[in-house]
C-alpha cells in the first residue's frame, strides 16, 4: 500500500518536473535567438515568424547580436519546432499522417506536420546563421530546409548607420526580412495535404532548395536596403549540400540573379515600406540536364505597413509591470499589413518546340495582401488575419491541362480566394491557429475546373495548426 | 662592469616602464573597443551617440554616452551594473569582469572627451 502510494508519489514529482521544464514562457528555456540576445522573442517578432522592425536589424546584422563576451555560442545555439495539423478539404482521408503509409499525402491529421531542428545564432564572431533541418510528416522526408548563414558588420556613411553583409542562402527571398516576399509572407504556415492551384511563379517557392546562392547587402541609415544575390543550381557542385535531401526538379542552367530594392520609412510607431524584387532563371525541362532551357524573368513589387503598439518608453513601465520587470514586450496594439504583387515572363525557348506548352511565351501575374491583427494581454496575443489572393495568366492548354483535382478545363491558370486566420498565442513559444481559405476560382474557373465535376469551393480547405517552438 | 650593466638594466626598465604601461593600455583599450563594437554600438552607435543602427526599430531610447550628464555621479559603476543586470530594454550580459573594465576603459577615453568637447 505504502509502495503504491510512493510510486504515485514519485510519479506526480515527475510529471511535475516535466511540467516545470517545458519551456512555456520560461525565460530560461527559449529559442536560440533569444537565448543568445537575452531578449524576449516578442522583440523580433510580432507574432512568429512575423519579424518586427528590431527582428529585422537583429537578421541583417547575421543573427550574432549576444550577451555573452566569446566570439562563439556556447552551447551552440539550437532550437527545434512542432508543428501538429488537421485539414478538411474534400477528398482527403482520415489517416494519420505519417504513419498512414497508403494516403499519407492526403490525411486529414499530420500528428507531427513538420518537425525542424534549428542552429540559429552566432557562427563565430560577425558569423551568423539560420540553418534548419526538417522532417516533413506528409512526405515522411528529411531534408536541409531553409539556410541563412550570413556575415554582417556596420560603419557609418555619410554621418548614418549602414549596415553591410553577405547571404549564402537556398531559397530566394529567404534571406528577405519584409513578410512580403514569397518565403516568409502570409500564409505564414499552410496545410501540407490540400490542394492548391497549379499555376506560381519561380520566384514564388518554385526554387526552394532547388539554388544556392550568394549576395550582398547593405541597409543605410534605416533607409534604404539594396541587394544582389546570384544563384546556381543545387544539383551539383559547390552549391549541392544547400539542397541535401530534397530532389533537383527544377534545374537552372548557369547563373541565377535576384535583385531587391526597399525604402523603410519611420513616423514614431509606424513603418512603412515599399521595395522591388525580382529574378532572372534559365530552367531545363523537366527531365533534362542540358541542351536549350526555358526562360524566367520575374518582376515583383511589395508594400509593407507595421503599427508597433505603443511600445517604447510610454508603454514600457507598464508591461515591465506586467512581466514582472522583465523585457518590455511589444504595444497592445499590433496592426501589419502586406502586399505584393509578381509579373513574370516565360519564355519556353526549350518547351515549346518539344511539345510541353502550347504558346511558345505565357506570363503570370500574382497578387497578394494581408491585413493582420494583434492584441497583446496577459492572457497571451490574439489576433487575426484577412488576406486575399489571385494569380492570372495567359491561358495554354498543355501547361494546364485537364486531369483530375490538379488540373485545367480550360487550359487557364487564373485562380483567386480569401484566406481567413484566427491566432492565439498563449505563450511566447506556442501558437494556435485556425486558417480558412476559400476559392473563388481554381485553376480558370469556378464550376468544373478540372473538367472532371470539381468546383472550387470544393478545394475550401479549413485547417487547424498548433505550432510549438523550443 | 656588473655595475654598469645593473644601471644599464634599471635604466632600460625605467624607460621602459611608462611603454609598457602605454601598451597595457593600448591592450585594454583595444579590448574594450572590440568588446564595444561588438556588443554595444548596435544600439548605441559607433559614435556613442545612443544612434546606432537598432536604436530606431527598438522604439526605445539607447543611452547617448557624448552627452556630459552622462559622466556625472559614479559613472562607472553605473555602467558595470547595467551591462550585469540589464536596464530597460538593455538585456544583461554575460561578461567577465575584466571585459566589462575594458568596455568602461573604452568608453570613459572616447566618448567622455565627446561629451567634454560637445560642452
Amino acid at each position: 500500500m505504502i509502495r503504491k502510494k510512493l510510486r504515485k508519489l514519485f510519479f506526480l514529482l515527475v510529471v511535475l518536473e516535466l511540467l516545470r521544464l517545458l519551456p512555456l514562457n520560461t525565460a530560461q528555456a527559449v529559442p536560440s535567438f533569444a537565448r543568445q540576445t537575452g531578449m524576449r522573442c516578442s522583440e523580433c517578432h510580432t507574432v512568429f515568424p512575423e519579424l518586427t522592425p528590431f527582428g529585422r536589424i537583429f537578421k541583417l546584422g547575421g543573427y550574432v547580436l549576444g550577451k555573452s563576451g566569446k566570439p562563439y555560442e556556447f552551447p551552440p545555439p539550437l532550437a527545434g519546432m512542432a508543428q501538429a495539423s488537421y485539414t478538411e478539404s474534400k477528398g482527403l482521408t482520415s489517416g494519420v499522417a505519417p504513419f498512414d503509409s497508403i494516403h499519407r499525402a492526403t490525411d486529414r491529421i499530420n500528428l507531427p506536420q513538420q518537425l525542424s531542428l534549428f542552429y540559429g545564432g552566432r557562427i563565430f564572431d560577425k558569423i551568423g546563421g539560420f540553418v534548419q533541418g526538417t522532417y516533413d510528416g506528409v512526405s515522411n522526408k528529411i531534408f536541409l530546409d531553409m539556410i541563412d548563414i550570413r556575415y554582417s558588420n556596420n560603419t557609418i556613411v555619410w554621418g548614418k548607420n549602414l549596415i553591410y553583409g553577405l547571404s549564402l542562402n537556398n531559397s530566394p527571398t529567404a534571406q528577405d526580412v519584409w513578410n512580403t516576399t514569397p518565403a516568409w509572407g502570409f500564409p505564414f504556415a499552410s496545410s501540407g495535404v490540400a490542394s492548391t492551384p497549379a499555376a506560381g511563379t519561380i520566384i514564388d517557392g518554385a526554387l526552394d532548395r532547388q539554388v544556392g546562392g550568394i549576395g550582398a547587402y547593405v541597409f543605410w541609415n534605416n533607409f534604404i536596403y539594396l541587394e544582389g544575390t546570384v544563384y546556381r543550381t543545387t544539383r551539383s557542385g559547390i552549391t549541392k549540400p544547400l539542397g541535401a535531401g530534397t530532389a533537383t526538379g527544377q534545374v537552372v542552367d548557369g547563373a541565377a540573379p535576384y535583385w531587391r530594392l526597399a525604402l523603410e520609412h519611420r513616423w514614431k510607431n509606424h513603418f512603412l515600406t515599399i521595395g522591388t524584387y525580382g529574378m532572372q532563371a534559365d530552367i531545363f525541362p523537366s527531365g533534362n540536364r542540358s541542351g536549350p532551357a526555358d526562360s524566367f524573368t520575374d518582376i515583383a513589387f511589395d508594400a509593407q505597413y507595421q503599427y508597433m503598439g505603443t511600445m517604447g518608453a510610454e508603454h514600457m513601465q507598464e508591461q515591465m509591470q506586467m512581466d514582472g520587470g522583465h523585457m518590455a514586450k511589444a504595444g497592445k496594439h499590433i496592426i501589419t499589413a502586406h502586399a505584393t504583387w509578381i509579373h513574370e515572363n516565360q519564355d519556353w525557348k526549350a518547351s515549346f518546340p518539344l511539345g510541353n506548352t502550347g504558346n511558345p511565351a505565357d506570363f503570370l501575374n500574382t497578387f497578394r495582401m494581408n491585413l493582420n491583427y494583434y492584441h497583446t494581454s496577459r492572457l497571451g496575443d490574439i489576433g487575426g488575419s484577412v488576406g486575399y489572393f489571385s494569380t492570372t495568366g495567359k491561358t495554354d492548354r498543355l501547361l494546364y491541362s485537364s486531369i483530375p483535382v490538379d488540373g485545367s478545363r480550360t487550359g487557364s491558370p487564373n485562380s483567386d480566394g480569401f484566406i481567413l486566420e484566427t491566432d492565439y498565442r498563449p505563450g511566447e513559444k506556442i501558437k494556435i491557429s485556425l486558417q480558412y481559405i476559400i476559392y473563388n476560382k481554381f485553376n480558370g474557373v469556378h464550376s468544373d475546373y478540372d473538367g472532371f465535376g470539381r468546383n472550387a469551393s470544393d478545394n475550401n480547405t479549413l485547417y487547424a495548426l498548433v505550432w510549438f517552438m523550443f | 662592469m656588473k655595475r654598469i650593466l645593473g644601471c644599464a638594466v634599471i635604466a632600460m626598465f625605467l624607460g621602459a616602464s611608462p611603454l609598457l604601461a602605454k601598451s597595457v593600455e593600448g591592450n585594454e583599450y583595444g579590448k574594450g573597443k572590440t568588446l564595444y563594437r561588438n556588443k554595444c554600438q548596435f544600439c548605441h552607435g559607433l559614435r556613442g551617440d545612443g544612434k546606432g543602427p537598432a536604436a530606431e526599430p527598438l522604439l526605445g531610447h539607447p543611452v547617448n554616452f557624448t552627452n556630459s550628464k552622462f559622466w556625472q555621479d559614479d559613472v562607472e559603476k553605473k555602467i558595470e551594473k547595467t551591462i550585469k543586470k540589464g536596464k530597460e530594454m538593455m538585456p544583461a550580459f554575460d561578461l567577465e569582469p575584466d571585459e566589462t573594465k575594458a568596455i568602461i576603459w573604452y568608453m570613459s577615453r572616447t566618448f567622455k572627451k565627446a561629451a567634454q568637447n560637445n560642452n
